[in-house]
């Protein structure tokens, strides 16, 4: 199905570049937008969760998140793709519009997340590649860690403005850049 | 308190729904003449002081049905499964 819809991030005039918060010496935090971002959920059929697990780990150029038991979020792949790589063994279904995936990095990434999440981040516990779904200022959040310091935050797109709203706002005291 | 899910690791009691006693089981019947089953079935509950296993959604979370078995009393959390292996489990016994 040919996609005829122009992709238009909900932060496209919100989340403006520039330097704000505390002033002082480097950012504490850098924040982007992922956009556009081909997302789709899969998630296994009966039986089938070991087999959909194996084709997943074998694809290559799929970016695989774990998302719940036996689910997961596939990003780079056209949902045509997928769908049809994953016949028979996942129930897919094309997010590409409805999430919007935020990028924090920097030195004080830990101490902006755990102002809103439980979830312990340390990376001798939460490895680069490991995904959790959590809660942040009441907005469902699935965060992946992509690097060191570095997390991709993914929430659905009609929260994605509060968010974002919430998330500077905790940034702010550290100064946070937003590329 | 803090719940241990199986598939996210430990996490505050705020990130989960509760939905009631796992314990009961709905009556297979359709016909009439087990309607005081049904009865039971749909609106009586125990109120148990002590052990008790409750349906508990990872809402906020990984969104899987649990079964978490707590004291009523203390609130020490005895054990969690996922409602799938508690109802192979039931199942099996
Ligand atoms: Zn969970």
């Amino acid at each position: 199905m040919p996609d005829n819809f122009q992709r238009v991030s909900p932060l496209a005039d919100i989340a403006i570049q520039g330097r704000f918060g505390a002033d002082h010496g480097a950012p504490g935090v850098t924040l982007s937008v992922r956009h556009p971002v081909l997302i789709a959920t899969v998630i296994a059929r009966k039986g089938k969760a070991k087999a959909l697990a194996d084709a997943l780990k074998s694809w290559r150029g799929a970016t695989v998140q774990w998302a719940g038991a036996e689910q997961y979020f596939l990003l780079d792949k056209p949902f045509d793709e997928v769908r049809k790589k994953l016949e028979g063994l996942a129930s897919c279904s094309d997010q590409s519009h409805g999430r919007v995936i935020i990028r924090i990095e920097g030195p004080k990434v830990r101490q902006v997340l755990c102002k809103g999440t439980p979830v312990d981040l340390h990376e001798s516990g939460f490895e680069i590649g490991k995904s959790a779904l959590t809660q942040m200022a009441h907005v469902g959040v699935h965060l992946t860690r992509v690097g060191r310091d570095a997390f991709e935050l993914s929430v659905f797109r009609g929260f994605s403005e509060s968010f974002w709203e919430w998330l500077t706002e905790k940034a702010e005291e550290f100064g946070y850049q937003v590329i | 308190m803090l719940i241990k899910c199986p598939h996210c690791g430990t996490r505050p009691v705020e990130e989960f729904t509760f939905n009631g006693d796992a314990s009961i089981q709905r009556p297979t019947s359709n016909d009439p003449a087990t309607m005081d089953q049904w009865f039971d079935y749909v609106y009586l509950r125990d109120n148990p002081k002590g052990r008790f296993d409750e349906y508990a959604h990872h809402s906020s979370g990984c969104r899987a049905w649990l079964v978490v078995t707590r004291d009523t009393q203390t609130h020490e959390i005895f054990n969690v499964v996922t409602a799938r292996d508690y109802a192979k489990k039931r199942v099996a016994s």
